[in-house]
This record gives C-alpha cells, sequence and structure tokens, in this order.
C-alpha cells in the first residue's frame, strides 16, 4: 500500500532531516513574532520552506512542494520587505506549517499526502498578490477541492516562469553572456520529475505542455484526508507508532569508539584463548594466573565501555522534542489571550531515543498544562501585580545516571486546600483522608484518574484524564514526576528520568532459592519482618513503618507458591498507587541488568529475564502488572491469614 | 574526459538531497563521490584536496553556492573547476547569475538521472575541448 516503493530509504532520510527542519521553522517563526524585521530569521525560514521544497521535488510530493513553493516565495517577499508581516499573515504561515507537518505525518505512513486546504493556498497566494489574506469560505474550498489538479497547476506555473515562449529568449542571453556552448536549455527537461510509476497516472493535460509535467505527478486523492486528520489529533494512539522514526542519526565520533572498542575486546579475547591453551596444558605457574586476571579485569572495563559506547549511540539531544514546544506554547497562549513566552535550556541534555518518542506525550500535557491552567490572563496578572508576560520555563539537566526535566510556571499556583475540596467533591478520597493529607500530599492528588481542577471542562488541557496519564506515561519510564507549588507564585513539574531503558538497575530477592529482580527504582528500604512486628487490620497484615502503616505482600503469595514459612524481609516498595512492603525470603543484592525479553510467552508479572553473574537466569519482575494480575484483596487477607497463624 | 573515476563534490546543506544526487550520480557511474554541507566547507575540500566536478546547491548557509562559485572562478587553482548549479529557482535572473559568475551548468530541482546525466556530457564536451 506504499505510495513510494523503492524510496523507502529516501523517504525516511527525508521525513527525519525536514522534520527537524520544519521544527526549526516552527521555532524561528515563534521568535519572528518578536522581532518581525530579523533579516537572519527571514532568510532561515526562507531557506527552511526551500529546502523541504526540494526534496518534496524529488519524492514527487506535489501537494507539499505547491504549499512550500508559496511559503517560499511569501519570506521571499517579506525579505525583500516587499510586504508587511501582519498577524493575520502569520496565523497564515503558522498554518501553512501545520499542514506540512499534516504531510509528513501522510508521508511517514508512506502515503501521499492530500493537496493542502485550498483555503490556505489561496490566503497565501492573496499576500503574494499584494492583497491582505481574506478568509476564504468553505464554499469556495468544495469549489475548488472538486478539481484538485487546479490549484497545484497554478502553483507551477508560478514555480517554473520559463514557459516554452521565454524558452529561446533564455538560450540567447545565455550564449551572449556565457561567450560559449550553452547548458541544454529545455525547460521540459529541466522540470521533469523523477518519475514514480504509481503517482504519474493523471492525465496529462494537453493545454501547457511545458508545465504539465510536475502536475503528472499530483495524484488526486479524493477523499483520503484520514490518515492526516488522524494523526495530528490522535497523537498517542496506533496511528502514531507508525510515525515513529525508524532512523537515527549518530556522530561518526562515537561510531568509531564503539568500533574501537570492539576491535581492543577482539584482542583481548585473543589473549584469553592463548591463557586457556596454557592452562589446559597445564602450566598454572603464578605469572599465567597473573595474566589471566590481568586479560578478565582488562575485559571487564572494555564491556563496560562498550556498552556506553553502545548506549551512547542510541542518546539523542532532548532539544529535538523540546524545539517544538515553543510554537504549541504560542498556538495556545494565542487562543487564550494570554501573553505567555515559553523559555527553553538544556537542549543539548541526551537521552535514550526511544524515552524521547515516549516523552513527547507527557510534555506536550505539561506544556498546555502550564499555559491553559498555570498562567493567568493578561488582566489577572496586571491584578496581581505580575508583568503581563508570563514565563513558562522548560528545562533539561543531567544529574548523575538522571535526567531532570522541569516545567515552570510564574502563574496562580495550586492551592492544597482548593485541590482536597476538589478531589472529596469528585469523590475520588474521603473527608477524613483529604483531612489527614499534608500540602505536599494534596498536591498529589492532582495525579489521581478523574481529576480536574477547572470546573468547566476545557477542549485545551483535556478532560481530567490528564495529569495520571502523564505520570502513568513517566512511570512507564521508570521515572517518576513531582510538584511544587506556591500558591501565586506559580508551580513546578519536575520530571525525574533513568538515561537509558536498556539497563535497569534492581535488587535480587530470593523466594524458596529462586532469584528475582524488582525494579531498584521503586524501593525505597529493606526492613526484617519479625512475627512480632507483623498486625492484622481489617484481616489484613500489616506493619507500622514509622507511623506509615503498610500492608504486607508475600511475592510467594503473589506467584501463586505455596506459603509455607514466615517470609524473613520486607522489602518496602513504591508503586505508583501506593506503598506496601513486599515479603522475601532474602535478598543477594543490587545489580545492573540488561533485560531480555520473553519470547512467545508472556507470564504475568514478569517484565523479562536476565543472567545473574553465575549463570542462572533471573527473571525481572513488573511489580505493577503482578500487582494488577492477582486479586489484591484475597492476596493480601491471605497472606495475612498465614501471617496470623503463625503469630498464634 | 568522462572518466568514471571522476571525483566528484556534492554541496548541499539538506543531507537527503545531497544523497539523492550522489545516487544518481552512482546511477550514472560515478561512485567518487564525497560532500560538503555548505560553501565553506566545499571550499576548504577543494583547497584541500583533488576534485574533477562541483555539483552545488544555491541556498545554502554560510556560504551559498553562487558565493562558493565566485569564490571557485577567483582562485587560481580552482578557477578551471566545472561547477555545475543546483537549484528549485528557475528564474531568469538567478539563472543569468549563475551564468554571469561562471557557472559550467545549471540544473533544475527535480530532476532524472538522464537530465543529470545529459547536462554533464555538454560539461565534458565543452572540457574535452
Amino acid at each position: 500500500m506504499s505510495d513510494f516503493s523503492g524510496m523507502d530509504d529516501l523517504l525516511q532520510d527525508f521525513l527525519t532531516e525536514a522534520s527537524d527542519l520544519l521544527a526549526d521553522v516552527d521555532n524561528k517563526l515563534v521568535e519572528l513574532e518578536k522581532r518581525p524585521n530579523d533579516k537572519a530569521l527571514l532568510n532561515d525560514i526562507f531557506r527552511g520552506f526551500h529546502t523541504i521544497k526540494g526534496g518534496a521535488g524529488f519524492l514527487n510530493v506535489d501537494p507539499m512542494v505547491s504549499l512550500c513553493h508559496r511559503t517560499e516565495n511569501l519570506f521571499d517577499k517579506l525579505r525583500n520587505n516587499e510586504i508587511e508581516l501582519t498577524l493575520e499573515l502569520m496565523d497564515v504561515i503558522l498554518a501553512a506549517t501545520g499542514v506540512v507537518r499534516d504531510m509528513f505525518a501522510a508521508l511517514s505512513m508512506a502515503r501521499m499526502p492530500t493537496a493542502a486546504d485550498p483555503a490556505i493556498l489561496a490566503a497565501l497566494d492573496d499576500v503574494l498578490q499584494g492583497k491582505s489574506p481574506a478568509a476564504h469560505s468553505s464554499d469556495e474550498e468544495t469549489k475548488v477541492e472538486a478539481v484538485p489538479v487546479q490549484a497545484p497547476a497554478q502553483a507551477t506555473s508560478q514555480a517554473q516562469p520559463i514557459s516554452a515562449d521565454e524558452g529561446p529568449d533564455w538560450q540567447q542571453l545565455y550564449e551572449a553572456l556565457t561567450e560559449k556552448t550553452p547548458a541544454p536549455v529545455s525547460p521540459v527537461l529541466e522540470v521533469a520529475p523523477m518519475k514514480i510509476e504509481t503517482v504519474v497516472d493523471a492525465p496529462q493535460p494537453p493545454a501547457k505542455p511545458v508545465l504539465a509535467d510536475p502536475m503528472q505527478a499530483l495524484k488526486p486523492v479524493p477523499a483520503a484526508p484520514a490518515p492526516v486528520a488522524s494523526a495530528k489529533s490522535q497523537a498517542s494512539t496506533g496511528q502514531q507508532l507508525a510515525a515513529q522514526e525508524t532512523t537515527i542519526r549518530i556522530d561518526t565520533a562515537r561510531l568509531d569508539q564503539v568500533l574501537n572498542l570492539s576491535g581492543e575486546i577482539g584482542l583481548t579475547k585473543n589473549r584469553l584463548t592463548t591463557l586457556r591453551t596454557d592452562i589446559l596444558s597445564g602450566k598454572m605457574d603464578p605469572n599465567t594466573l597473573k595474566a589471566l586476571d590481568e586479560a578478565i579485569g582488562q575485559l571487564d572495563l572494555l564491556v563496560s565501555d562498550l556498552q556506553n559506547a553502545v548506549m551512547k549511540t542510541r542518546m539523542q539531544p532532548i532539544g529535538r522534542l523540546f524545539q517544538k514546544y515553543p510554537r504549541l506554547a504560542r498556538d495556545l497562549a494565542r487562543q487564550l489571550g494570554k501573553d505567555v513566552e515559553l523559555v527553553i535550556s538544556g537542549e543539548e541534555t541526551e537521552l535514550d531515543k526511544t524515552m524521547l518518542e515516549d516523552l513527547n506525550d507527557p510534555l506536550v500535557h505539561l506544556v498546555r498544562n502550564a499555559v491553559d491552567h498555570g498562567v493567568e490572563t493578561i488582566e489577572e496578572r496586571i491584578a496581581a501585580g505580575k508583568p503581563p508576560k508570563a514565563v513558562v520555563e522548560l528545562t533539561a539537566t543531567q544529574v548523575g545516571d538522571h535526567i531532570l526535566i522541569e516545567i515552570t510556571d510564574d502563574g496562580k499556583g495550586m492551592r492544597p486546600d482548593v485541590i482536597r475540596r476538589k478531589a472529596v467533591e469528585k469523590g475520588l478520597i474521603d473527608l477524613e483522608a483529604a483531612n489527614s493529607l499534608d500540602d505536599k500530599q494534596s498536591l498529589q492528588l492532582i495525579f489521581m484518574p478523574g481529576f480536574s481542577t477547572k470546573d468547566q471542562i476545557s477542549s485545551i488541557s483535556g478532560r481530567g484524564v490528564g495529569m495520571d496519564v502523564v505520570r502513568t506515561n513517566i512511570q512507564k519510564l521508570n521515572g517518576r514526576i513531582d510538584i511544587q507549588s506556591v500558591s501565586g507564585e506559580g508551580s513546578r513539574f519536575t520530571i525525574s528520568l533513568p538515561l537509558t531503558l536498556a539497563i535497569l538497575p534492581v535488587l535480587v530477592v530470593k523466594v524458596m532459592d529462586q532469584p528475582f529482580a524488582v525494579p531498584l527504582a521503586m524501593v525505597r528500604e529493606i526492613i526484617p519482618v519479625r512475627s512480632d512486628s507483623i498486625q492484622e487490620v481489617s484481616g489484613r497484615a500489616t506493619i507500622v513503618v514509622r507511623d506509615e502503616i503498610l500492608s504486607v505482600r508475600s511475592l510467594a503469595g503473589l506467584l501463586g507458591w505455596p506459603e509455607d514459612h514466615l517470609p524473613s524481609f520486607g522489602v518496602l516498595m513504591q508503586t505508583a498507587e501506593h506503598s506496601f512492603i513486599l515479603a522475601v525470603d532474602s535478598f543477594v543484592g543490587r545489580d545492573d541488568v540488561v533485560i531480555k525479553p520473553l519470547q512467545n510467552i508472556r507470564p504475568k508479572g514478569v517484565a523479562g529475564a536476565t543472567l545473574s553473574g553465575d549463570g542462572s537466569i533471573v527473571l525481572v519482575l513488573d511489580m505493577e502488572d503482578l500487582l494488577a494480575s492477582t486479586n489484591a484483596d484475597s492476596s493480601a487477607i491471605k497472606t495475612g491469614r498465614f501471617l496470623t497463624e503463625k503469630i498464634a | 574526459m568522462s572518466d568514471q573515476n571522476m571525483r566528484f563534490l556534492v554541496v548541499d546543506d539538506f543531507s537527503t538531497m545531497r544523497r539523492i544526487v550522489r545516487n544518481l550520480l552512482k546511477e550514472l557511474g560515478f561512485s567518487n563521490v564525497d560532500e560538503a554541507e555548505d560553501g565553506q566547507v566545499a571550499l576548504h575540500k577543494l583547497k584541500n584536496s583533488q576534485f574533477d566536478f562541483v555539483v552545488t546547491d544555491w541556498n545554502m548557509p554560510n556560504m551559498t553556492g553562487i558565493e562558493l562559485l565566485k569564490a571557485i572562478r577567483a582562485d587560481a587553482q580552482l578557477k578551471h573547476l566545472p561547477v555545475m548549479m543546483v537549484t528549485a529557482e528557475a528564474k531568469k535572473e538567478n539563472i543569468i547569475e549563475a551564468a554571469t559568475a561562471g557557472a559550467s551548468s545549471y540544473i533544475v530541482k527535480p530532476f532524472t538521472a538522464a537530465t543529470l546525466d545529459e547536462k554533464l556530457k555538454k560539461v565534458f564536451a565543452t572540457m574535452g575541448k
């Protein structure tokens, strides 16, 4: 079903590169609003559209060529002061970049994008002809849509001003100027696009043979706006999976490092092979053993270096994600009548590529949230004695082996008492529970499913399904999210993420001599389990740790194993929903493991397997899944009964 | 002159475009191709290494294709190097500017291997004289 069979590689390259370029253009457009006469900016934006057009031309994506051609011309006129940048014009331009992005989405699914909304094309044409971008009615839209070839045809005629009539003129001119044999001057050939059979199926209009070629390639796609529309509206569905990049750009220096290290590992392996021969033939003098020790030590270092180097090839600057947001914030602020500036820093901070992709939805939500709910309107800000322009800061920093991402706004902040009241009103918690929460805990309530501090459901920041989804997504990345907020001064969301998902720090615990690994990120502490410390609270076994009553779940019970003895240790675990004590027989210690997914089987509660130092297989537990898959109450009660029996 | 070992320098700030041109050249049997992402890098490469043919984009940051062309023509060592301008601009004034600056050939994007071949042959013919 690909419209680009045989060109997939090229298409991928184009999408990767052109999407970056477009994001850059978007940011420059937001900049341009502040400095409308900045020549360098105008030039850069012009070149951005120009380059996208050029690439799209080779791929025969005529709807994109036709649109980018107009925007390019527009910026040509802007930089030459032939037209002036107005707010209306800015909206048209921004709408156009939105359409280009939608076209990228279609392309990423290997589909030829539909022609741009004729209203946008018409508005651009108006500006190019020196008129103001009048609103084009939907009547016109449907009229032109019926004849989709028409709009690009106009573009083509503008794009290729050398018509057949002008050709000979130019040739004479060329000869006169250069006084040598001119290069072939056949514009027909020059504009001939690369031939793609699946695309070239429109009949050739006979009227303008010279200009017809690019038009030929335009495949009228009558009623297929679905992929574009859905890719736009449902960012987190399967549609987007298709849009995820499958290629990656890597600094060659990093690849060289991988190559170097693997070479050195090869050398060390040779050394070991020689030593093995020596040892097997009975040569076991202290020197040989010392050499063996050294070689293994060397290998140890090299392998960990190689792991790091390979990991680095997957690292991408977070700026690639961040650069999409200024435009997002700007559009939203405009829509809401607010004045908001998104200030970005730490773009160079690097993060694993897969995490980067999964981080987009949560960050989009938080940025929107900050603009929509966080900051006040201009009037409110003036009344509160604040500068009318609100500032939302988005920063990324690496702290040790973690990445910290912060979204800070200088808006009205959150009031813990209001949040508590709302949570009670919505029936998420009871009054007693609400009163026992301190301010910090109260803020956490916004992460509860169904919580939304706005009485009115806003079309912008969602329907109260947002923050809990944000937290779930962050936790899927083994990360955590915290809130700080001062009423009247603003809020700060802090996301903490591990550098990579490839290597997971775990705690290895044992149940009946079988080792299991649990993610270290969830482990708060390890406590001894003594029978006299267990208390029964409404049929459940609990242990009080520093005034906090925590239920005890035995890992054996969760796994469905017989519970015939008292576990010796309790691992205090913190999951998304609650804290509890995981009771185990013993523990081995912490380890950094590489998780191998299990093929074909998917036991509940198991994220994958890994090898321990002695070569035995260790199952890595997915605690959320394990808890969800076990009937929580019965397991706890069972544990309780067993434990209470023991006490008795 | 149309030696298959000719060394090409493809200059474009858009790596996809460099790859396209490189592929087209390969299709025509020219596989000795190096790339540069703008005029400055190109000029540096040209001065430090031997090239037989330059294919350059027009619109680039730092140093545009036309500036590169002028720099090449102004350099005693490089001035005889054939330079093909690749661009989306089919405007008359652009073509005149390129011709005035001494472009050996001018090709409008998008183009096919056949078009490129034809243009190259024309240049080779002039060079062979």
